[in-house]
């Protein structure tokens, strides 16, 4: 599978080691790779749509965003070449080859001497950046990708924003996901460079249902039905139909929001107000005017928002209209803990993600309508980007540069 | 809840962990909640921590509040109970008489019938609340100092204007700093001044082009004008805008209702700003001027807690030592005050940074139960 050259990423002793051998060795010993009952199964790597869009998020992630450096479109192609393989050999796990003493170790072996996949989901999309002239792949982007623009209430550092690729990881522990990080940084090098990385992961459930953020609210409970294909279809995934290029179908748009919450602040509010801007009970996640999490608020019952204030996020988020139906998005929030800030206050959030087949249709509408919302004082989106994530490596025959090529 | 926020303020011990309701109250109707039936249902008044459970029986939505018999302090609330649902109250109620308050939308509010409870369990806090009547003499005369406030900032924006449009930059850089401190001495924080506070007072955050934005106006546009070198005709069209707003703010302010209801929030959110803006440097467009800043923030903090302070001393135990912390920060400040010149935020030691920004955070602890302690309820 690796008749490919990537003389660009990797030079002298470590390409001699790894190039011939690596990927077939290890992958070709995936089944022997430890089984271990503790993670669940993870999706195949190949399929139609990538994974770690539709599946309920692992433990742990790391959402990053990488700038593209190889010399031209061939360099670039390799890249993906390269980042393919890796994704397919870190996914399956496997005893990496033993190099003897050519070269240093061919894999980092923080996961001891036999890797297992643990689960792991390898996500990619591309940035609108990765279109502009450095490649000649402009008649290629899909047409509603763009820079993520700035929204009002954004106090955004540049630092932290956009990319010509996207890449997740996910899985339940830390030590999978930076391995994985690490083997696909020394593989890359020569092709792309990280721009920003946040790591984050998912909260347990207190005490049941949709997991709380820092503020104490459940959130995210209000999701499209990710085992109704047709939802995902209408919602979700891109359909490949014109204004979009052909090859988009299978893929989804992905936005990504770095938002910060002031908790101090909001550990200063009083509850009743707390509550009046979510929409919902800090205690049980239920809607204001419902007693348990999954109740459906029934807006048309208070249309002066005398029980869920007409401002309160959820209200203003999902009105629940059949004219706002199109514009539902599938969030899959992180939470993120980077230490603290200039003032000792922590300096933590949320890594906001959503997935859908529009972004000026579903993300935008949505952002759009919460401008100004009551909760925007306690929080502060600085960073993030727009990408569209590829669809699906279908076989051991495609790659994630099938879109430049096909 | 109030409550918890005041217990932990006052650092107060008594309040027990609620015991988690037990199965079989999790369904079926609670105390009601109506104009007809008020309180109603109420069938196991008993002392301790316990989760107290209402349903709004009435066809529209309503407050619940538990009140003390005969004084009304309010021990628990909850706000937009809606048509038909049950929710449940957290409460520590003590040995006593009691009764349920029930407000429901377009009504006067009833006070049903009265609980004895008796036992040595010690009850929770409690408070005679306030009504919207109560804030509107502390809103009057917040008004009335903003208003004066506002003369001065126009006065001393118009020095600023006068030595740009002159063409002397270098009296400018020093009238900036009095003509920003007269705005920044109102406390205008979140939303006080409408869209006026952005065009006045903005930063370049969620504009587009950011410093470069045409939308980025105000004292943080002239003072990067000042402190980069701009020439005197680029930082003159932003001083006449700026001028322009100020007047103009001063014209409208007279039509402006500040909301009652929301000066008792002020109490934290002029701090709060602070805080997030002024000393992490975030809105420091070269001038390092951010602590004259805060001190000014301080200053409107004062004038917001002097208004309110004849509601205050009844009900807020902790306000005494809200003041010695007020004078805590003012001289953390002050000293950094060297005779007009401020220590810009990056030259401060780390221990004077840590000493501000911990009296600071430990203020603002202080004064977030004001915002919940008067919080208007009951009757509007």
């Amino acid at each position: 599978m690796s008749g490919y050259d990537r003389r660009s990423f990797l030079r002298g002793a470590l390409a001699a080691g790894i190039a011939g051998a690596t990927v077939g060795g290890m992958a070709g010993a995936a089944s022997a790779a430890p089984q271990d009952t503790a993670t669940p199964p993870a999706p195949p790597f190949h399929g139609r749509h990538q994974a770690g869009i539709l599946e309920t998020p692992r433990r742990r992630t790391i959402m990053s965003s990488f700038d593209v450096v190889a010399d031209d479109k061939n360099g670039l192609v390799d890249l993906l070449h390269t980042l393919t393989d890796r994704a397919r050999v870190l996914t399956a796990g496997g005893t990496p080859p033993q190099n003897g003493v050519t070269t240093p170790p061919s894999d980092s072996g923080i996961l001891g001497p036999s890797v297992p996949s643990g689960g792991l989901m390898v996500t990619v999309g591309v940035g609108a950046s990765l279109f502009d002239d450095r490649y000649g792949l402009a008649s290629r982007k899909p047409s509603g990708l763009t820079a993520m623009p700035t929204f009002p209430n954004d106090d955004l550092d540049p630092a932290w924003c956009h990319g010509d690729l996207s890449l997740q990881l996910s899985a339940d522990d830390d030590d999978i996901l930076l391995h994985a990080l690490r083997d696909i940084a020394r593989h890359t090098r020569g092709g792309m460079q990280v721009r920003w990385r946040m790591n984050g992961f998912t909260n347990p459930p207190r005490p049941t249902g949709t997991q709380r953020n820092f503020l104490g609210f459940k959130d995210g409970i209000s999701n499209p039905d990710v085992t109704n294909a047709a939802e995902m279809d209408r919602l979700v995934w891109a359909s490949g139909k014109a204004p979009d290029p052909a090859w988009t179908a299978g893929g989804s748009y992905l936005v990504v929001r770095l938002i910060r919450m002031l908790v101090e602040f909001w550990d200063r509010v009083g509850l009743s107000e707390q509550e009046q801007m979510f929409g919902r009970s800090k205690d049980t996640g239920a809607p204001l005017d419902g007693m348990r999490e999954q109740d459906a608020p029934k807006f048309h019952l208070d249309p002066e928002g005398r029980v869920i204030p007409l401002t309160s996020h959820i209200r203003v988020a999902n009105p629940r209209t059949p004219q706002t139906d199109a514009s539902r998005i599938l969030r899959r929030g992180f939470n993120y803990d980077r230490g603290m800030d200039e003032v000792g206050n922590l300096d933590v959030g949320l890594i906001f993600t959503c997935y859908q087949q529009n972004i000026a249709r579903q993300f935008e509408a949505t952002q759009k309508r919460l401008i100004d919302e009551p909760l925007v004082d306690y929080i502060s989106p600085f960073g993030g980007g727009y990408f569209f994530t590829l669809p699906g490596v279908q076989d051991s025959s495609r790659t994630y540069a099938d879109f430049i090529q096909v | 809840m109030l409550p918890a926020s005041l217990l932990l303020v006052a650092g107060c011990s008594s309040a027990a962990v609620v015991k988690p309701a037990s199965p079989g109250q999790d369904s079926g109707e609670g105390i009601q909640i109506s104009t007809s039936h008020c309180g109603q249902g109420w069938t196991d008044p008993h002392a301790g921590p316990q989760d107290l459970r209402f349903t709004n029986t009435d066809t529209v939505s309503a407050e619940a509040y538990v009140v003390d018999v005969p004084r009304g302090a309010v021990y628990g609330e909850m706000e937009g109970l809606a048509p038909g649902v049950t929710r449940s109250l957290p409460i520590t109620l003590g040995s006593g008489t009691y009764a349920i308050k029930c407000a429901v939308e377009d009504n006067d509010p009833i006070v049903g019938p009265s609980v004895h409870i008796t036992g040595s369990s010690p009850g929770g806090p409690a408070l005679v609340p306030v009504n919207y009547n109560d804030l509107y003499g502390p809103a009057r005369e917040y008004q009335k100092y903003v208003a004066g406030g506002l003369k001065t900032l126009v006065a001393k924006t118009a020095t600023l204007a006068a030595d740009v449009d002159r063409g002397d930059l270098k009296a400018a850089k020093k009238s900036w700093l009095p003509a920003h401190l007269a705005y920044e001495r109102l406390g205008a924080a979140y939303g006080t001044f409408g869209d006026f506070d952005g065009a006045i007072d903005g930063r370049p955050a969620g504009l587009p082009g950011g410093v470069h934005d045409p939308d980025f106006t105000g004292f943080h546009r002239v003072e990067y004008g000042l402190w980069h070198g701009e020439s005197a005709k680029s930082v003159r069209s932003a001083a006449d805008r700026l001028l322009k707003d100020v007047k103009a703010l001063k014209a409208d302010f007279p039509n402006e209702d500040l909301p009652p209801e929301d000066l008792p929030l002020r109490a934290h959110e002029i701090l709060e700003n602070t805080l997030q803006f002024e000393l992490t440097g975030k809105s420091d467009e070269g001038s390092g001027t951010s602590l004259a800043t805060a001190e000014a923030n301080l200053e409107g903090t004062r004038h917001t807690l002097d208004v309110l302070r004849a509601l205050l001393k009844p009900r807020y135990a902790a306000l005494p030592q809200t003041d010695v912390q007020l004078d805590r920060v003012q001289s953390l400040l002050d000293a950094q005050n060297h005779g007009g010149t401020w220590t810009p935020l990056q030259d401060l030691s780390g221990t004077d940074r840590e000493s501000i920004d911990g009296a600071v955070g430990d203020l603002l602890e202080r004064l977030a139960p004001i915002a919940t302690t008067l919080f208007p309820r009951g009757s509007q």
